[in-house]
């Protein structure tokens, strides 16, 4: 069994005081007390202008419903105008800036759950990497 | 304008024959309003948890821990889920587990839903300058 810790602090001037938030989980199977052990990583590289714009990965497929996931998504562009639009299918939840990231549970929770980045705005090239930690799906037999 | 410093660090001595062990952190320009940090008791209607309002083209940073409690304290094993307003599902957390991510590009909150009972959810988010 793996046993993939992820940890987070957040830390803040923003008020007189300082913000300090710090949590910590291991990456868990969902249901059970087992960890992920599927680990899929990956860089590349989309453009605006080109048929690169928009990249899918950690496909949503129906053995993957109810299994767990996290994923972790960089934007490496260094041009603080460019980001990335980040879409559970076909809904933006969310855009990273240059240099930011995200760490999330991802829910297949249907086919139609695809993870789908693109660069924007205009013009806007951005290299990005990933971390998908997942369960392995119990493939069907080939008919 | 203030700034936010998250920190993501995963390491795994056995997920892989070679050691993972990976940092990443961020310096983030934010400003008002933020709420940081928070606690919520989630009930199983999301629209009754809604822990960030809806964007109005900004981004906001979003943290959520699912504290592994009930709203008496009790211990739960059920998964909390991150919505956006309107049931759209991002993902669910399990116990202990937590998230972090830019919430932006749209017109929609964020919403907590458990999964049965009630969660207890500790909850930031911070505006994007």
């Amino acid at each position: 069994m793996a046993t993939t810790t992820a940890t987070l602090t957040l830390s803040s001037d923003m008020l007189s005081s300082p913000i300090s938030i710090s949590a910590s989980s291991t990456l868990m199977k969902a249901g059970i007390t087992e960890g992920l052990e599927l680990i899929e990583m990956g860089r590349g590289t989309i453009s605006e202008a080109d048929a690169s714009k928009t990249a899918e990965f950690g496909l949503g497929t129906a053995l993957g419903v109810d299994k767990a996931a996290k994923l972790f998504l960089v934007n490496k562009a260094t041009d603080p105008t460019y980001y990335i639009d980040v879409d559970i299918h076909d809904t933006n939840i969310g855009r990273l800036y240059a240099g930011d990231w995200m760490f999330i549970p991802w829910g297949i929770n249907d086919v139609a759950s695809e993870i789908v980045i693109e660069a924007e705005p205009a013009g806007a090239t951005c290299p990005y990497e990933f971390a998908l930690f997942q369960e392995p799906q119990t493939l069907v037999d080939h008919s | 304008m203030a700034t936010l410093t998250p920190t993501l660090t995963l390491t795994s001595t056995d997920a892989t024959a070679d050691q993972l062990s990976f940092s990443v952190t961020d310096s983030l320009s934010v400003t008002a309003p933020h709420i940081g940090l928070a606690k919520i008791a989630a009930t199983t209607t999301g629209a009754n948890n809604i822990i960030q309002p809806a964007t109005d083209g900004q981004t906001y940073y979003v943290y959520v821990h699912h504290t592994g409690v009930d709203a008496s304290g009790s211990t739960v094993t059920t998964t909390l889920n991150i919505e956006l307003t309107g049931d759209v599902i991002i993902g669910k957390l399990a116990a202990g587990e937590f998230m972090f991510m830019p919430v932006g590009g749209h017109s929609l909150g964020v919403q907590l839903q458990a999964s049965s009972g009630t969660v207890v959810a500790e909850y930031a988010y911070f505006t994007k300058a």
